[in-house]
């Protein structure tokens, strides 16, 4: 069976097959959450597979849809950086699903929200394996609606729907200059698939396409300022972050965790396609220039976002907006790290991906199970609820220790290369680490002094469901156990990861076999 | 200049105007709905463009349809027919943005419903309150 076709169909299938369930088991809730559970299960084993796989084999696995090779068809080429992501992506989705059932119990419309909770997964999956410069628009366009419908899921609720609609505005503009962006490439190079434009920009030769027409370096510049306007736009770096700290505390908890710690990756990881495999390694001096100006200009926007997310987390009362702050400034950093183009700011990335992406989905979820249990996301209504909900509180503690960067948890290790990686740039730029690190810390201490010693502003009494705290103790242990194994992770799974990435050149010649295969007339 | 050449520089001209009028009414109009039709000027502009793109600027221009399938036929068409892909990306941009399209809409009809107005400017100063 051929894992790398058949992981983002999986999820594709059971989303649009499920509102016809729905009606046949008439919205019955618990086979719907079976359904899921099911549907994200079966992607996880697929993914799991997949991981194998592109880690057993020493080139890329491609994947051709209807047997039409690149440059003519699509194809979905799998490096180990997207396998290791989509791995991540997928195990998440399934703990996340776990978690959702008990989160929305009061909540009417389980078979829709899992329609797009499934949706947004194939997207997601799609992002990462696609080797199309088109294909990788159409998935982001298919994770961006999936998305900005899931942050309107209380369409009774006017943030909610406020929220939506200007995520919805932004992320519409921002995916409209990306396909703009893809008929100039075409425009210049004449294809729109990921190795072909890489061998075109190295100046090999592929089948097919023949050779780049007119300039390429104003078309090169031209393209990537305007896809990359566009990534920076769903990665929520300033100055196109508005929409996020609204967006992310409106939608559902759950959804929160989803969005903050997978949805927000696209942009990087679709700049780390861009930057490494299209625009890496040798270049002419004239596109040398203008990718160095890129990564001079990301560097910069991400070290004001690292700055600016860690300043406004000290501002906030809603919860939930203070850890949507938090993920703008971890984007600041993967921004900063992604920019300097070398394998160690690379492996930064890589790992602070993971990293991140766990530790802000157990925070969201935390705080989730204080917002289901009170009902309200204000830190001050929280005060007190510390003692009476452990395991929520425990979840807390890990997530946010993680996050500020404290030993041996594993955000320590990824914040700790990412150091690495900046000072060989400058001291300044490794600052900007220590110090957002620092501010975060205050306003993540003020809102865990008042959950555990907080006075409660009233009386309730509140208990923990089994499966939320499951979910949420999972995890926590994840958190631990990568934080303690981070030498080993790194050796045996970033590193070769950040080594494939950067060979472009595996990644034109794997593509390359199977064009040269292609019959003419 | 030729004719030809004057339409293809008047045609792109006039795109990258309604780039700039599509992107002017997005960010200064205050109603949402006006927004949203700014929008879909935005992209219908970035269709065509990518549209003109597969075009190219020598005669005769035929329709990208293979008129039989032989080897002779086939050398002409490609010397003729305009480049086919654009159109093709263009179809599947255009059916996206009819799904987001129909998003904003629901959302701004939800957003009509919650505060009794569209105005950007009066939404703001109410606040997500509810």
């Amino acid at each position: 069976m051929d894992v790398v076709g058949l992981t983002p169909v999986i999820p594709v299938i059971f989303a649009f097959a499920l509102p016809l369930t729905s009606i046949i088991v008439k919205g019955n809730r618990k086979i719907i959450q079976a359904y899921a559970l099911l549907g994200t299960g079966l992607t996880l084993i697929s993914a799991l597979k997949l991981f194998e796989l592109v880690y057993s084999s020493e080139k890329p696995p491609i994947y051709t849809f209807g047997g039409w090779t690149a440059p003519i068809g699509i194809i979905y080429e799998v490096d180990r950086t997207g396998a290791l992501i989509t791995l991540l992506t997928a195990a998440l989705m399934f703990l996340i699903a776990i978690y959702s059932y008990r989160y929305l119990e009061h909540e009417e419309g389980l078979e829709w929200y899992y329609t797009l909770y499934l949706g947004l997964e194939a997207g997601l999956i799609g992002v990462l394996l696609t080797g199309d410069a088109f294909n990788l628009f159409v998935m982001i366009e298919v994770t961006s609606i999936a998305a900005y419908a899931l942050v309107a899921f209380y369409r009774g609720r006017k943030d909610a729907v406020h929220a939506a609609l200007k995520y919805a505005f932004i992320g519409a503009i921002g995916t409209t200059m990306y396909f703009l962006a893809l008929g100039i490439l075409y425009g210049a190079f004449g294809t729109v698939n990921l190795a072909d434009l890489s061998a075109k920009v190295h100046g090999l030769s592929f089948p097919v396409t023949g050779s780049p027409v007119g300039n390429i370096v104003i078309a090169s510049g031209v393209a990537l300022a305007l896809a990359t306007w566009a990534f920076l736009i769903k990665a929520a770096i300033v100055p196109n972050h508005f929409w996020l700290p609204e967006a992310h505390p409106a939608a559902p908890s759950p959804i929160s965790a989803v969005l903050s710690g997978l949805v927000v990756n696209v942009g990087v990881y679709a700049l780390i396609r861009f930057l490494y495999t299209v625009y890496g390694g040798e270049l002419t001096p004239g596109l040398a220039k203008i990718v160095g100006t890129l990564g001079t200009v990301v560097i910069a926007l991400g070290a004001v976002s690292a700055l600016f997310g860690a300043l406004m987390m000290n501002a906030q009362r809603d919860v939930k907006k203070l850890i949507a702050y938090s993920t703008i400034m971890h984007m600041g950093y993967l921004f900063m790290a992604v920019g300097l183009g070398t394998q160690l700011g690379l492996q930064a990335a890589l790992f602070h991906i993971i990293n991140h992406a766990i530790a802000k989905a157990l925070l969201f979820l935390a705080a989730g199970m204080f917002i289901h249990a009170i009902g309200s996301r204000d830190i001050n209504d929280m005060a007190g609820l510390g003692r009476q909900m452990p395991m929520a509180t425990l979840g807390l503690a890990i997530a946010t220790l993680s996050l500020v960067g404290i030993p041996p948890f594993n955000v320590f290790f990824s914040k700790l290369l990412l150091f690495d990686a900046l000072m060989e740039k400058s001291l300044a730029l490794a600052m900007v680490i220590v110090v957002s690190s620092v501010t975060a810390l205050v306003a993540y201490m003020r809102v865990f002094y008042k959950i555990w010693l907080g006075k409660p502003s009233r009386e309730v009494a509140v208990g923990e469901s089994k499966s939320m705290a499951f979910v949420v103790l999972l995890l926590a242990a994840a958190v631990v156990v990568i934080g303690l194994a981070a030498p080993v992770i790194l050796q045996h799974y970033i590193e070769p990861a950040a080594t494939q990435t950067m060979d472009y050149k595996l990644y034109i010649q794997t593509a390359l076999e199977y064009a040269s295969r292609l019959k003419l007339l | 200049m030729s004719t030809s050449e004057f339409l293809w520089a008047y045609l792109w001209t006039v795109l990258l105007l309604t780039l700039a009028v599509s992107l002017y009414g997005i960010i200064a109009r205050p109603n949402m709905l006006k927004k949203i039709i700014s929008l879909t000027i935005l992209g219908d502009a970035v269709n065509v463009m990518v549209v003109l793109i597969g075009y190219h600027l020598t005669y005769p221009i035929a329709p990208p349809i293979l008129p039989s399938l032989s080897k002779e036929a086939l050398e002409g068409f490609v010397s003729s027919a305009v480049d086919p892909l654009p159109q093709a990306l263009v179809i599947t941009a255009v059916v996206i943005g009819m799904a987001v399209n129909m998003l904003l809409a629901v959302l701004a009809i939800q957003l009509y419903r919650l505060y009794g107005t569209l105005d950007v400017r009066e939404i703001a100063k109410r606040g997500g309150e509810e």
